[in-house]
């Protein structure tokens, strides 16, 4: 896996990056979770995501610690600075992810004590099972060190522009239809825009991703799809 | 070890107990003598020589040459430290089941079901904890390579993490249940139980995980369809009971009011017969969506058969089908041969309901095709969504696309599409045959198939687009209502076994 001299140095790095898939595990269960809360009305299951999102912050810190830890004493080089500085970043994506997760959750306790909305929640469901699967080949393509994966994950973010876009007018509609159910419909416009943002979360770590492979920035434009 | 800081020569004078923390389990031997042999000679060299001829200048060259030696022992020292392995351990002989039979090993890499063991240091350290052994099954189903990797890597369910831990440092037997989504989901059950161990040494705990997707997809089947059914079905059975009710009472010998509400009872048991058909395969299908179709099948073949049977409802629309690519026998998928038919069926009767008469409907098979050339759009103004999307990457795809000259689907309408009983607004009511269920149908025979569907469509825009448009852009919205072809594209791409043109 590496090739260094003293080893517990490739043994630090190796562990940096296990760290940080560890965090992206809890990171993806924490947004399937806060989905499944909208999506079943559980109010348990969302108050146990706020709580656990704790973890998550520690374990940011806890790598930025380590991070700035291997850069003070290794001096690290190239392709280890680059698997350095590029934990960092995914781990603060990833601790952001955690955070609009929780504010999914804690939406999702409120929309909870309002009148069902099934084919608005089932929207939220559909748009989250999409954003899950983006974090999770991100994460596969960094575990795995797979540009072209990361890369897929880049150039397929419209996808979730467009559900964002679709359940936006739906939000609309049925607010016109009726105004009792605006409250609810602002915190589902939230919860989407926060799964979208996680989207871009994921598009921002396959970028990290290209970067630690190759050592370049990822300069291109993002495909974008605006109907506004 | 972690508040160590290690430097080159450091390593060197560690005990063997931090190699072994470190993960580095051969610790060669023989490092100790280099080093320190060529310090000392260095040292007595130099004392000798202060000795003889205590004020010489040359005696400052002498001592940086020695050290140079020193350096160089040490550089070597190291690079042997690297090469030389201590000679492998005599492994114990495995216990067998039969004298000659096989080790309990290999019988455990047989076991269908993944096994691992897992070993862990330090208790709140979760990311290293180490596969030190896994059967076949794990190493297929968990992407394990090589001798043993971090167990995360493999495994990153925080849940089932957690469970390690338990099991590894407290003692706690414990099963967790997670999922991997995906493409297709799948549910699994792990079972954790810690391993006994001699004193001090290095913790092991086991995990064995099993694949329950199949009794989750029955019970969640058994509740969808219940749910589906009695939704769906409610609709046309009361219009049926209504109209029973109104022929029993006041419309009894009303001869014409009669042959008109048999006529709308036909029609409402007709649906309600389709309806339960396309719900019972669509169930069908669902069941087996997480195992791979093992036929082979045709794409050329199944497209002439749907157009061949269509060709008389075609006629009678004034629709014309036309066919462009590779000849039957050209091209065979590993696919089940039934449903890629319905693939094609689905899209061509879609085709066939929102096509206006003497328009045309292209079915156009494309082989070849990389995944970017098979999800790319045909044209950059059309507005096209992947509808699904396989997992795996293969390397070329064969890709079946039917487009009608309908009046296109609105961009806001394409996330939905392939929703159950999802129909585009302001058809609910309308004359189109259908259940809602067909382009479900298709999504899920082509995830199993690992293959994906896009779609592609221009519309009319919405009057309030229009208007802003209008406000915007007030060229352009002139050309948008001048000359606009509207049309719907389904793409459907199914991963191809070899590559067709050299």
């Amino acid at each position: 896996m590496n090739t260094h001299i003293v080893k517990t140095y490739g043994e630090e790095l190796d562990q940096l990056s296990a760290e940080v898939v560890l965090m992206g595990g809890l990171a993806e269960a924490q947004v399937a979770d806060a989905v499944e809360a909208v999506a079943r009305r559980d109010v348990a299951l969302a108050q146990s995501v706020v709580v656990r999102d704790q973890k998550l912050d520690e374990l940011e810190k806890d790598i930025e610690r380590k991070c700035i830890r291997l850069i003070a004493l290794r001096q690290p080089m190239a392709a280890d600075l680059r698997k350095t500085v590029a934990a960092m970043k995914i781990a603060t994506s990833l601790e952001r992810t955690g955070d609009l997760a929780k504010n999914i959750a804690k939406r999702s306790m409120v929309i909870a004590e309002a009148e069902p909305m099934s084919p608005l929640t089932r929207s939220i469901e559909r748009m989250g099972k999409l954003v899950s699967s983006r974090l999770r080949d991100v994460l596969d393509a960094y575990k795995s060190g797979k540009l072209d994966m990361a890369m897929a994950v880049w150039s397929s973010d419209t996808e979730v522009d467009e559900h964002y876009n679709a359940l936006f007018r739906e939000l609309l509609t049925y607010m016109m239809g009726d105004p009792r159910t605006i409250s609810a419909c602002t915190h589902i416009l939230f919860m989407a825009k926060n799964l979208e943002r996680i989207g871009d979360h994921a598009t921002n770590m396959a970028e990290h991703i290209h970067y630690e492979i190759t050592g370049e920035d990822y300069v291109e434009d993002r495909p974008k799809s605006s109907t506004f | 070890m972690d508040n160590r800081i290690l430097t080159h020569a450091s390593v060197l004078w560690l005990p063997h107990s931090d190699y072994i923390e470190a993960g580095m389990a051969n610790r060669p031997k023989k490092i100790r003598g280099y080093f320190p042999l060529s310090v000392a000679t260095g040292i007595i060299i130099l004392i000798v020589l202060a000795i003889i001829a205590p004020n010489a200048p040359w005696l400052i060259w002498v001592a940086l040459t020695v050290l140079g030696v020193c350096a160089f022992a040490m550089n070597r020292d190291i690079r042997k430290a690297q090469q030389v392995t201590a000679p492998a351990p005599a492994l114990p002989e495995p216990v067998r089941v039969q004298p000659e039979g096989p080790s309990f090993q290999e019988v455990l890499r047989a076991i269908p079901d993944p096994v691992m063991v897992v070993s862990g240091v330090e208790p709140n350290d979760i990311a290293g904890r180490w596969v030190v052994f896994a059967n076949t099954a794990a190493r297929e189903e968990f992407h394990i390579t090589g001798e043993n990797g971090l167990l995360v890597s493999s495994v990153r369910n925080p849940e089932v993490l957690e469970a390690v831990d338990e099991a590894l440092f407290g003692n706690i037997r414990r099963d967790t249940v997670f999922e991997t989504s995906g493409a297709q989901d799948k549910f699994w059950r792990a079972w954790t139980s810690p391993l006994p161990v001699a004193e001090g040494a290095r913790k092991l705990a086991l995990l064995v995980v099993r694949d329950e997707t199949d009794i989750r997809r029955i019970e969640r089947m058994r509740a969808d369809f219940l749910a589906n059914a009695s939704h769906e079905l409610r609709t046309p059975l009361a219009s049926l009971t209504g109209f029973i009710e109104t022929l029993r009472g006041h419309a009894k010998d009303d001869l014409k009011a009669r042959d008109k509400f048999l006529n709308i009872m036909a029609a409402q048991a007709e649906r309600m017969g389709r309806l339960i058909h396309d719900l019972l395969s669509l169930s069908r299908i669902e069941m087996n969506e997480h195992v791979p179709p093992s036929g082979e099948a045709d794409l050329s073949l199944a497209a002439r058969d749907v157009m061949d049977s269509l060709s008389i409802l075609a006629q009678e629309k004034g629709v014309t089908l036309t066919f462009t690519g590779p000849a039957p026998g050209a091209i065979s998928l590993v696919a089940d041969r039934d449903q890629i038919l319905q693939v094609v069926q689905n899209l061509s009767d879609n085709a066939l309901k929102y096509a206006p008469p003497g328009s045309e409907i292209e079915l156009e098979i494309l082989t070849d095709r990389t995944l970017e050339q098979a999800i790319a759009a045909r044209d950059p103004a059309a507005a096209k969504l992947v509808l699904l999307r396989p997992d795996r990457r293969d390397d070329f795809y064969t890709v079946i696309r039917v487009k009608d000259h309908g009046p296109g689907i609105r961009r806001e309408y394409l996330p939905r599409l392939a929703e159950r009983f999802y129909r585009v607004e302001g058809q609910k009511s309308g004359d189109k045959l259908g259940t809602g269920l067909g382009l479900a149908i298709v999504k899920h025979i082509i995830n199993r198939h690992r293959g994906g569907l896009v779609v592609e469509s221009i519309a009319r825009p919405s009057t309030t687009d229009r208007e802003l448009l209008a406000y915007d852009l007030p060229d352009k919205v002139a050309a948008v209502s001048d000359d606009l072809t509207t049309y719907t594209a389904f793409s459907a791409y199914f991963p191809q076994p070899r590559r067709l043109k050299a």
